[in-house]
This record gives C-alpha cells, structure tokens and sequence, in this order.
C-alpha cells in the first residue's frame, strides 16, 4: 500500500515537472478567452506548414452566407513521422472545431482546441479509408516507433 | 484502426514488462561503475567506426522522454521500476483519454477561457495527437531517472547569483516599459523563429517537453555538424585544437570545438550570442541566458547502437553559484526528421500582434465613449 502510494505522489510530481511551459507561441497570447466558437464545416484548403499547419474549412452561416475559417494545429512534422501527410484529409471532409478566435476579432481566424469528424472522433482517428496510419492496409506507412531501450 | 491506438496499446504493455524484469540494458559506462563480485564479467560495449578510426554518432536521434530537468523534491535520483512504470502509464493513459470520441453536439468552449494552463494559455492549445513529448522515463547507467542533473547531488539547479536575481529584475522592469506585443523584437526567439524553445539546440541540448526534439549528426575528418528539428538549428562543431576568435564573433548557440577523449567526443561552447535565451522550456523562467561567462562541456558517447549517453556540465558563474551537470540518452529515430521552415506559416506572429492592436483600438474607443468624469 505504501508502495502504491509513494507511486502515486511520484507519478504527479513528475507530471507537474515535465508539464509543458513552452511552445511556439503562447495561445493566450493569440486567442481571446472571450470569444469562444464552434464552427461546423468542410475542408477548402490545408496549409501543411511549419510552425503550425493550418486548416481551412468553409462553414454555412445562420444567415446562410458561406465563411470560410483558419484552425490553427500543431507541427506538422510530428504527424508526418506518424504517416500522416496532407493528403490524408480530403478536401471536402465535414469537420466540427471548438476553439478561441483570434483577438483581432477581423480575422476569421481560431485555435482547433477540438477538432473532430462529424462522429466526434478525433482529427485523423478515422478509418482506413481516410488515410489513418499503421493500420496494416497501407503499405507506405511508417514502421511502428520501438521503445526507446531494451531497458 | 486510429493514429493513436498503436502508441497506447504498446504503453501499458512496456509499462507492465518495466514492473516485472530486471533491467538488461547495461551501457558501457555502467558495466564499469556497477561491476560487482557477484555480478558476471560484460563484454565492453565497441561503437562502429567512421573511416577516420573515431566512433561513428551519425544519425538521427531523439532526446524526448518523460524525465525533466529537475529531480521533482522528495524523489530519489533512481525511480523504482514499480515508480517508473506508474509514471509512464499515466503518459499512456492520457493519450488514450485525449483520443476518445467527443461529442458531436458539443458547444462551444466557456467565455472567458478554459482553464488551461502553460502554452495553452486559457484557450485550450490544439488536441493532443499534435503532441510528441516522449513516453519513457529516460534511462541512463542502468538506472531510471528522476532528473537530468546529477551535480548537485539533489537533481536541483544551484542556487541563482545575486547577478542573476538583480538581472531578472531588470529584465522584469525592462519588459514593464515596453509592451511584451508592441513589436516584433519584444517576442520570445522561437516565436519569431529565430531559434528552437529554450535550450532544444543549447548548448545544453536538451528536450522541450512538446515535440520535434530530434537531431541528426553528420561527421566528417574536422567536423561534426548536429542539426536541431526545431526551427532547423545548426551546430558545427570544428575538431583539432581551438583556435583564438575575436570577441566579436558571437554566434548564435556559441562556438564550439571538440576534441576525441577515448570513444568519447567532448565538446566546449563559449561565445555565445548574448541574446540568446536558453531557458523557456526548462524550468528555469527569465533568469538565465547567454553571457560572456558561459561555458558549456558536453560529452558524446555511444554505449549502444540506438543509444548516445549525453553528459553535460554548465559552467555559468554569473548566474550560478556552482556549475552543474546532466545526463540524458539520446534514443535512435527509424522515422525521418523534416525541414522546420518556420517562417513559412507563421501567422501566429501576425495574429498576436494584431490582437493588441485591435485590444488598443477597443480600449480607446472605449473610453472616448466614457470620459473620465
């Protein structure tokens, strides 16, 4: 028990240490707090660049005009190493973001804090079809990474 | 089949093996520490060599792992597997819960922010499939560890100088006359893609707890070069003994020589760009950057084919009131490292700056519509 718990105390210590202080930019720094959106659309256009790829999705107004939306992810690079190109997400591809617009409220512009298919799973959780990695079925995907010793 | 399922089917597996076996891995330098009576005779550990006769460091390589710089307090240097193992499942089991569906009819996020903390900055940062922060606690001569440093004894920085304080006082009222938004040159470095986070391309080249800390090491007879993933920082390491520079040659992550020490290269970086900013991502807030007295020692040893022991000493007896020292493996990629063309994309710099200026033109519009009485 006491083994356990000393576990416990150990686990949440070193995630407090190693929690992340710094990235790119801050997001608070870009988003404002007070302008939070969801925005339902489809794929218009991906730029799969450095430092952050960007997606664009087209949505349907209330008052039925069409907009089209910057969502701001991560590096690319990483999804890259996992299989995951630009192409894996068709144009076209009906999405539903929850994020922060930017705080110059001008810009159509927000962070993908959630970023989901219609069905709500995951960006890029998909099924094969949709170009997801490792699932056996494509044979240009990326080997599975290995641990990092034979510890 | 989704992106992650393969990454958190494998964790708790690695998890459950790391409580149940006794570690096998013994690095070259530990078979020499640890060698005892009882214990049978390991074969040294001898690293391919380049055509010049000298270990071969050529690769890619990764430093993520689960380890901060430093030892969280009440922790001993050497984490028990049983700890090890806990910890390392909670990585797993956040990738996992980050992965599950969400619901499709979900509003949008609260106003006035979510909550987060750190980068993400109460708005949430973006989902966690971004995110390659490392999954393992790193594991250096044969012990699992809490830290990366090991001098001081506590895994603990040393205590600041009164330089340091007095500078980070400075700083602080520097940054209270100008706004942190004003302009470009008031940003972090690696928001204005100028170098990696902290100290990612050093030296000390250590991870930064988000992505991308990968490098590759190329050698040639009088040079070694090491290339940071991260906004494409490049080290070029002259071998042979140094020779004299002008003061006035200070580049960015200093100038470095290296010297062959046995199978390990030591390197020696001093004259580093006084701008530069080695502390963002570890833990060490505004208080330490680059100055005329730093001097950083690393050292380079393959103890494995998919293993280079990374030891490092800081000499920075301006900020600090003893040097001190970190070890850390750095892990083989089978993936590819990519270009980080950081320019290309950076509308995060447009956005920032945009938005004080929208904030400003909204305060005064503000108080134009409500004088001070």
């Amino acid at each position: 028990m006491r083994t356990a718990r000393i576990a416990v105390v150990a686990v949440g210590l070193l995630l407090t240490a190693t929690a992340p202080l710094w990235a790119h930019h801050a997001f608070g720094a870009e988003f404002d707090p007070n302008a939070p959106i969801r925005l339902q659309g489809k794929v218009v256009k991906l730029e799969w660049v450095n430092p952050h790829a960007w997606i664009h999705i087209e949505i349907v107004t209330k008052a039925g005009t069409k907009e089209v939306w910057m969502v701001e992810g991560g590096t690319p690079n990483t999804l890259l190493r996992r299989g995951l190109k630009r192409e894996s997400l068709k144009f076209g591809t009906e999405l539903i973001v929850d994020g922060y617009q930017t705080k110059d409220h001008s810009l159509k512009r927000a962070n993908g804090r959630d970023v989901t298919f219609t069905n709500g799973q995951k960006f890029f959780l998909g099924s094969s079809g949709t170009g997801a990695p490792k699932d056996g079925r494509d044979p240009t995907e990326m080997p599975a990474k290995k641990p990092p010793t034979d510890r | 089949m989704s992106l992650v399922r393969p990454l958190f089917r494998r964790l708790p597996l690695a998890a459950v093996l790391l409580a149940s076996i006794v570690p096998r891995f013994v690095d070259a330098q530990a078979a020499t520490a640890t060698t005892s009576k009882s214990a049978p005779a390991r074969a040294r550990y001898v690293a391919p060599r380049t055509p010049d006769g000298h270990p071969d460091l050529q690769g890619n390589w990764t430093n993520a792992t689960l380890t901060p710089l430093e030892r969280p307090a009440g922790l001993p240097r050497a984490l028990s597997k049983t700890q090890a193992a806990a910890f390392e499942k909670v990585r797993a089991d956040t990738v996992e819960s980050t992965a599950k569906p969400s619901d499709p009819n979900r509003t949008a996020p609260p106003v006035g922010g979510d909550g987060s903390t750190g980068a993400a900055g109460n708005v949430g940062g973006y989902n966690y499939v971004w995110i390659d922060a490392g999954d393992h606690v790193a594991f250096v001569n044969g012990e699992l560890r809490s830290s990366f440093i090991v001098d001081p004894a506590n895994g603990r920085l040393p205590p600041l100088t009164p330089a340091a304080r007095a500078w980070a006082q400075q700083r602080g009222a520097r940054n209270r006359r100008f706004g942190q938004y004003d302009n470009p040159e008031n940003r972090p470095l690696a928001e204005r893609c100028l170098m990696s986070f902290g100290s990612n391309a050093g030296p000390p080249m250590l991870p930064n707890g988000f992505y991308n800390n990968n490098y590759t090491i190329v050698q040639t007879k009088n040079h070694v070069m090491i290339m940071t993933e991260m906004v494409h920082d490049v080290r070029i390491i002259k071998l042979g003994k140094p020779v004299p520079r002008s003061p006035l040659v200070r580049p960015w992550m200093g100038e470095s020589w290296g010297r062959w020490e046995g199978d390990t290269l030591v390197v020696e970086t001093t004259g580093f760009y006084p701008l530069q900013e080695l502390s963002q991502s570890v833990g060490l807030g505004g208080a330490w950057g680059a100055n005329d007295s730093l001097r950083v020692v690393e050292k380079f040893t393959r103890t494995r084919d998919n293993v280079i022991l990374y030891r490092f000493t800081v000499h920075d007896p301006l900020n600090f009131t003893a040097p001190w020292s970190g070890e850390l493996p750095m892990i083989a990629m089978e993936e590819q490292i990519y270009e980080y063309a950081c320019h290309e994309g950076n509308y995060a710099m447009s956005n920032v700056l945009s938005g004080a200026r929208s904030m400003e033109r909204e305060a005064a519009a503000k108080k134009k519509s409500n004088p001070p009485e």
